[in-house]
């Protein structure tokens, strides 16, 4: 009798390592498993994803910047104005279920590498998440699309506020996000907000100050506000290119400002990081430009008069407007 | 705008960001480029019969002209259409002379 436990303990600690050992084994690097999500595990519910990346310590300090950030869309990047959230059920829609080899025949079928498409930059610490939040995140959109058709405001609201919840907050940029290459520069740890100066942060959570080499960097913003087509994904997707225009068809033609000169310092607007949808913002992007004048057009005999518009339009923002 | 090629391949315009992996054209303003656009529009004219000519006769000498810069971002202006710029002028062309 006793021997048998024995024997089950064994089997059970033998599997328990061929279990633990290959997820162990197929992530390179040193140090990631400090991470925050390495530390908690995979989230598997949408609250537990919020939970994971909770700002909410940074507020009694830093208010006036949290009020700013939420004026933003990196405050409701899955949802925006309710745009954000039906593409990325039109994505699985016209796009997973109709795919042949997706593995997508319904909602039920979707898995985080499914979303990944929209989510690495909507969402990128989705990848912390298991398949379940996948799946939760679909079903709310869903009970959105549902309400408004039903005219349900209150429930459509639960279902936006519930979508709004997980976002590009503070610990996505000043910490999961903050170091991209993290084989020369070190994994970003638990415990850690990365800005601008080494010290001491005045918080049980999150104690460490570390300073962020790339924080005023345009690449930071360029990691989301992207290349051009993803080309690491099983199928690969395209979203925003501002990234690539910044790099071809700016800085190679010698322009020197960052994302966040324009959009965080010169527009004044910090962390309340707006384009053409903030008045200053479209009037400094865009020179515009009319002449006009008038005349007797001859022709032959018969006179026909027109006026001649001229409109030049100068973009002086740091990339394509618009983006795509 | 860019228009992006479906999935990289042919000439189709692909649906959404799913799809997007090429582009086909951009419409849009590279930063740092001017870009320039010329309109012609006719004064009203009408033309009426005199002494057994016809003749034409402009109906009016002043133009209000609205140039209007939009952002579509679908393509029309049903679906969250942004206005950029505008600028009204008034174009006017002499009366008299033959």
């Amino acid at each position: 009798m006793t021997k048998k436990t024995v024997h089950i303990a064994l089997i059970t600690a033998v599997l328990a390592s061929i279990l633990v050992l290959p997820c162990h084994a197929e992530k390179a690097g040193i140090g990631w498993q400090e991470g925050i999500a390495a530390r908690k595990g995979k989230a598997k519910t949408m609250a537990e994803l919020a939970s994971m990346y909770d700002s909410s310590s940074c507020i009694e300090c830093h208010k006036e910047t949290h009020d700013d950030w939420a004026k933003s869309i990196h405050a409701r990047s899955i949802f925006s104005n309710g745009r954000t959230a039906a593409t990325f059920r039109t994505a699985i829609t016209n796009g997973l279920m109709e795919w042949p080899y997706s593995g997508v025949k319904g909602p039920g079928d979707v898995k985080v590498e499914h979303l990944m498409g929209c989510a690495k930059c909507h969402l990128p610490q989705l990848a912390d998440a298991e398949d379940s939040v996948a799946r939760e995140i679909v079903a709310t959109i869903d009970a959105w699309q549902d309400a408004l058709k039903n005219k349900n405001k209150a429930a459509a609201g639960e279902a936006a506020e519930k979508l709004k919840n997980l976002n590009i907050n503070c610990l996505i940029c000043h910490n999961r996000n903050a170091v991209i290459h993290k084989w020369t520069d070190g994994y970003p740890k638990a415990g850690e907000v990365y800005g601008s100066k080494e010290g001491k942060h005045d918080d049980d959570k999150f104690p460490v100050l570390k300073k962020s080499l790339i924080m005023s960097e345009s690449i930071q913003c360029g990691q989301c506000h992207g290349l051009g087509p993803n080309l690491e994904l099983d199928n690969p997707t395209q979203c925003c290119t501002s990234y690539g225009s910044y790099l071809w068809a700016y800085t190679a033609e010698g322009g020197r400002e960052t994302c966040q000169d324009c959009h965080m310092k010169k527009s004044k607007l910090g962390h309340n990081m707006q384009s053409y949808r903030d008045g200053g913002m479209a009037k400094a992007a865009v020179d515009f430009k009319v002449e006009s004048f008038g005349y007797h057009w001859r022709d032959v005999t018969t006179l026909s008069p027109k006026a001649v518009v001229k409109v030049s339009m100068t973009n002086r923002a740091g990339h394509s407007i618009p983006d795509g | 705008m860019p228009v992006p090629q479906q999935l990289a391949r042919g000439d189709r315009m692909g649906r959404g960001p799913y799809e997007k992996s090429g582009m086909i054209e951009d419409t849009g303003l590279p930063p740092g480029k001017t870009v320039h656009e010329r309109f012609e529009i006719p004064f009203p004219t009408a033309d009426v019969k005199e002494g057994g000519k016809t003749v034409r006769k402009t109906l009016a000498h002043e133009l209000e002209v609205e140039v209007q810069l939009w952002y579509l971002p679908y393509g029309n202006m049903n679906s969250d259409p942004f206005l950029w710029h505008e600028s009204i002028q008034k174009v006017k062309i002499s009366e008299k002379g033959n």
